[in-house]
């Protein structure tokens, strides 16, 4: 019900408005390399300021991952245990290809337009069409499982599946074309895509893939197939007696959430050159969840803020707690599930309203403070 | 008429086909081979069970997935590893734990009078706060200065000492009792503390009759004395346990760890879940948060280390015994069964799973307990309205099944590495039991464990044949549970939804 | 409805309940007299169960009181309210399907002994039982269910009896032994009783309560009821007619 009063409200205002807050973000972010060059002195591709654009594209791309992750659980109301494996699943498409197939076919069959060399761009766009197919495969494998199963139980069942997975990635069985547990390292790229060569590049890549898949996902939530799934969430018998089969919506979800995962799965491999098996494990789902969680379930902006926040907490927990500090952000991670369920973005936005009261009084006491300063021991 | 023949159909044919799986391994592997894979295969199986059985019935009974289980099978590993390795540190924290769980269970005796309070409402909710704030500030001056890693340290020094009269010679020695007493009395204060902002001062709306006193009061009295004794032994009983026959301290170690997943069940259920039984989905995520907080607590307190728990004597001394006879007079590490040699240990993991599933068969068929169980798994909203208390029946049900994941943690110790990740690969091998026995259904918990033990068994007998990695074996158990859901989603003894 | 007078021994007093977010109860007011059998009647969906779950407390109310036997019970646990002496007959036989009739039965108890005080009487009224008492519930028929579902509610010794719809969907000839073993406990013990069947509940009750859209809307002896025909058919509406029809086609018919 909250949710639908949201929206109503933003469809009313204008599209530059609502999205003001993200606009601003984005902003902030493109400036971002640029404003820390100048300050700093040091190169684009150098020091500081490289250093900062890799721990921000990392923010991008698990933003994107959370984000896609939220459709699922906040918008579908589905937990899975197996979002890790689109993600991990993109990653490893894309590393096996560019690493086994790609040579080759550059190798032999160089495409030529004129004076330009364009094999390099066939390989990468047919290399990132099979991540999209593959992530929709994924997607479909766990929305075949769903048919039959619910809530719980599926939940099981995802954490059954995404485990298999990962184990088979990391046996020793594919170790010449996997690495198996230490993964597949030394994915070739070009040099205006390698990260360590040309960081600025990759970094506004993934910036432009944050802001595309956002407003892809956004339009997606405010569609008519967006607000069947979110009635599905509320009450799926209900929604199969007025005629929606459930299940088509559910894979609608499974598929799309799963694209954003595989396309960011492949981007972080792009990233750190390589494919490990950790990208297909439960953690990474799990961290996902505590993203989404800490951000907000069902908010979509929220994510952001997860990613952000557990960006910073791994940045810094380490030389505030020593080597343990993941046992304060356990407990932290169970006190936010306690008494903040609902995240940043849900917390703020149930108590909305009260901000906003509460500023509005807040400058009427400054404004009569300034006119007559006895009305406000009335006031008080 | 005819569902049931269709019925019986089904079993003939699942039967057959059952036994023909079998009679093919058995020609296949021949029976060296076969014999020896069963029995690691029933191993295995009664390690599943052990861990399964506490998932199916918190999940059947109250909609709850513990995703924690795994980390409470390896948090019994290692309290009794410690306990029998060295139990300075269990002994050394018990009676800090005694004294607070003395303090909270005050609160039966507290709640009739506190209730009765005339207080006015901004009191009521004052109160309270005044006291969890003061049982904070409390209980943090009676921990200051506790060294708990020195303490944990205790079991890894023991491990490297050779003295053989007096293996704690060499440890530093604990804090004398003239300092010590003081803490576990600011505990148990901060207990009561807790006890009385949790007993809601004034709120005559609460159910607290005082007529039953004398019986309310029997716990927290014996937990006093308990408590009590603790603080004077605390010193000189691991020497004494340690002085004890191997076999013995193994028995003990089983029962301590036992007993602490029992009460550490049962606060987890008090304090974490039940707030959160309206949001099913959450109690997920805690208990994913939790699992999370358990393993690096004890990565905390005993360092990412593996340990290796020596066998106890029953199953150590190195040679093969010709029966089992001769096992239990010489203590064998192995035993000739039909021309195989199997490791006695895993004899004694089998009889324990066998002994378990009788146990909770028993309970659940023969007790009131298990009848209320059986009934609440289907409709506990009725059995409240019955008159019986569900909430503390699902206490005490959480608490039995983290007892029975504690008690495959400390069976699994000599046997595994025990590591803070070692109950992970179980938790999900236990899920996948529990798919596959049905929810809820302890018999499907037995017999899917041990088909999937077995399974798991053979499928590594195979890999190893075909010179594939056994994680193909592990993740093929999966296969296992896709067949059976697309076959029977509710799983082999599953109640139909 | 603040005088309470001496001889009720259940007041529900302007109760409302909400089930998630949706008001279901809007102000019910239930009088029970001592004694006898009292009638909740209402449309389907008027709120007549969940007025009984509000009484025992599975679905507390928000507001009004709750009064039995001089106690306030409103907000109280399910099993603190019935271990005062209510028992609790849910509708579509919610009896428990894995355990034997036996176990039913058992699980009922209080006190220790309970069954065995009681086990002779509950045989008499539903002999059926006796014969079945090996059998898991989910061996039988709707009716035996039904019966079993009302015998473990006279298992301990209450001192009223919240009764869920005891005729639905059952054979004629059922209802028409339902309706003595009703009467024969109506001796010993007060009676709330939801039905919709209206012939059954005006040969067994003296007094009602019209439930509609979630509010007491009337409520006063039965043999002043079924004077009011337009009263009937207001509160009760086709569904009752039909229904006496129903029973009147099936009486035809043999």
């Amino acid at each position: 019900m909250a949710n639908i009063a949201i929206k109503t409200k933003i469809n009313q205002k204008s599209w530059l408005k609502s999205e003001r807050g993200f606009i601003i973000f984005v902003v902030i972010m493109l400036a971002f390399p640029f404003v820390l060059n100048l300050i700093t002195g040091t190169g684009l591709n150098e020091g500081v300021t490289k250093f900062w654009q890799g721990q921000l594209i990392i923010f991008f791309i698990m933003t994107v991952f959370a984000m896609s992750y939220d459709l699922l659980i906040g918008y579908g109301g589905i937990l899975s245990f197996g979002h890790a494996a689109s993600f991990g699943g993109g990653a490893y498409t894309f590393g096996l290809l560019m690493k086994h197939w790609a040579p080759n076919f550059i190798k032999n069959t160089p495409i030529v337009i004129g004076n330009t060399d364009i094999t390099m761009i066939v390989v990468l766009l047919i290399v990132f069409l099979a991540v999209f197919l593959v992530s929709i495969l994924i997607g479909l494998m766990f929305a075949v499982t769903s048919i039959r199963l619910k809530g719980t139980y599926f939940a099981m069942l995802t954490l059954a599946l995404s485990t298999a997975l990962y184990i088979i990635i990391k046996s020793t069985d594919l170790h010449q074309w996997t690495g198996a547990d230490e993964g597949l390292h030394g994915v070739p790229l070009p040099v205006w895509l390698n990260p360590t060569q040309n960081r600025l590049t990759v970094y506004l890549i993934s910036l432009a893939f944050l802001v595309i898949s956002y407003f892809l996902m956004k339009r997606f939530v405010n569609s008519p197939t967006g607000h069947v799934v979110i009635a599905n969430r509320e009450n799926e018998d209900r929604m199969r007696m007025i005629g929606y089969n459930p299940v088509t919506f559910r894979t609608i979800v499974f598929v799309f959430a799963s694209i954003f995962a595989g396309l960011a799965g492949a981007l972080y491999s792009i990233w750190n050159m390589s494919a490990t098996p950790t990208m297909m494990s439960v953690v990474t789902t799990v961290n996902a969840l505590i993203m989404v969680i800490i951000g907000g379930m069902g908010t979509l902006i929220g994510p952001i803020f997860g990613a952000g926040i557990s960006q910073v907490i791994q940045q810094f927990f380490y030389t505030w707690f020593g080597a343990r500090w993941p046992l304060v952000f356990g407990l932290l991670f169970i006190f936010i599930v306690m008494f903040v369920p609902y995240g940043i973005v849900g917390t703020y936005r149930m108590h909305a309203v009260n901000f906003q009261q509460g500023r509005k009084r807040l400058f009427k006491h400054f404004s009569r403070q300034e006119e007559s300063p006895r009305e406000k021991e009335v006031s008080g | 008429m005819n569902r049931k023949n269709k019925k019986i159909l089904q079993t003939i044919l699942i039967v057959v086909v059952a036994l023909g799986i079998i009679v093919g391994l058995y020609l296949y592997a021949g029976q060296r081979a076969f014999v020896s894979t069963i029995f690691s295969g029933l191993t295995l199986g009664s390690l599943f069970f052990l861990v399964a059985a506490g998932l199916t019935l918190i999940f059947g009974l109250m909609d709850v997935l513990n995703f924690a289980h795994g980390s409470m099978f390896m948090l019994g590993a290692y309290i009794g590893w410690q306990f029998y390795t060295n139990p300075t540190f269990i002994f050394g924290i018990a009676p800090l734990a005694l004294a607070f769980g003395t303090g909270v269970m005050f609160i039966s005796v507290l709640k009739p009078y506190v209730v009765a309070w005339n207080l006015s409402p901004r009191m009521q909710k004052l109160l309270p706060t005044i006291a969890y704030i003061l049982a904070a500030v409390v209980i943090v001056f009676a921990v200051l200065g506790f060294d708990i890693l020195a303490l944990a340290d205790t079991a890894m020094v023991a491990m490297t000492t050779t003295t053989v009269g007096n293996p704690l010679a060499e440890i530093s020695p604990q804090e004398p009792l003239e300092e010590f007493w003081i803490r576990p009395v600011l505990i148990m204060l901060g207990g009561l503390l807790i006890a009385f902002g949790s007993s809601k001062p004034g709120d005559k709306t609460q159910y607290a009759p005082k007529e039953n006193l004398g019986k309310a009061i029997l716990v927290p009295a014996i937990l006093l004395v308990l408590t009590v004794v603790s603080v004077f032994i605390r010193e000189s009983a691991p020497v004494s346990v340690l002085l004890m026959n191997g076999n013995i301290r193994f028995l003990l170690s089983i029962l301590v760890s036992v007993a602490f997943g029992f009460v550490f069940g049962a606060v987890i259920e008090i304090i974490l879940i039940r707030p959160l039984y309206a949001r099913p989905t959450f109690i997920i995520l805690m208990t994913l948060g939790l699992s999370y907080v358990i393993r690096e607590l004890v990565q905390f307190l005993w360092d990412p280390l593996t340990y290796q728990m020596a066998r106890p004597p029953l199953f150590a001394m190195p040679g093969k015994a010709a029966s089992i006879g001769e096992w239990l007079r010489n203590g064998n590490s192995t035993i000739d069964i039909l021309g195989v040699t199997v490791p006695t240990y895993r004899l004694f993991i089998i009889a324990l799973g066998i002994i378990m599933f009788a146990l909770v068969t028993l309970l659940m068929t023969k007790t009131r307990l298990g009848m209320i169980i059986r009934a609440g798994v289907q409709d506990p909203e009725m059995v409240e309205a019955m008159g019986i208390n569900v909430k503390s029946v699902f206490t005490l049900v959480f608490a039995l099944g983290v007892a029975l994941a504690t008690l495959g943690g400390i069976g699994a110790a000599p046997f595994l590495p025990v590591q803070p990740l070692m109950g992970d690969a179980y938790q999900t091998q236990g899920l996948i039991t529990v798919v596959i026995g049905g929810m809820g259904s302890y018999v499907g918990a037995f017999v899917g464990a041990m088909i999937l033990g077995i399974a798991r068994a053979f499928g590594d007998y195979f890999a190893l044949k075909l010179s594939l990695s056994p994680a193909i074996a592990e993740a093929s158990t999966v296969i296992i549970m896709v067949i059976v859901l697309l076959t029977k989603p509710q799983g082999l003894f599953g109640k139909k939804e | 409805m603040s005088d309470v007078k001496h001889d009720d021994l259940l007041l529900v007093d302007h109760i409302h309940t909400y089930i998630g977010q949706f008001h279901i109860l809007e102000g019910v007011s239930v009088r029970v007299p001592k004694g006898s059998i009292t009638v909740l009647l209402g449309r389907n969906g008027a709120g007549k169960t969940t007025t009984l779950k509000s009484i025992i407390g599975l679905t507390p109310p928000r507001e009004g009181k709750i009064i039995f036997d001089g106690m306030e019970i409103q907000g109280k646990r399910p099993y603190n309210i019935a271990n005062l002496g209510i028992g609790y007959v849910p509708e579509h036989r919610a009896i428990f399907r894995q355990l034997s009739v036996l176990e039913n039965l058992k699980l009922a108890e209080r006190k220790k002994g309970d069954f065995e005080r009681s086990s002779d009487f509950i045989f008499k009224l539903f002999p059926d039982l006796k014969r079945l008492y090996k059998l898991p519930g989910n061996h039988l028929s709707g009716g035996q269910q039904q019966m079993l579902a009302v015998a473990r509610a006279l298992v301990p010794e209450n001192k009223l009896l919240l009764i869920d719809e005891p005729s639905e969907g059952l054979a004629p000839i059922l209802i028409q032994q339902m309706m003595e073993a009703i009467e024969t406990l109506s001796h010993t013990t007060t009676i709330l009783l939801v039905e919709q069947n209206f012939i059954m509940a005006s040969q067994l009750a003296k007094q009602f309560t019209i439930i509609d859209d979630g509010k007491s809307v009337s409520s006063g002896l039965m043999k002043d009821l079924v004077l009011q025909p337009e009263v009937i058919h207001r509160y009760l509406g086709a569904s009752i007619k039909t229904r006496i029809e129903l029973e009147m086609e099936h009486e035809s018919k043999e």
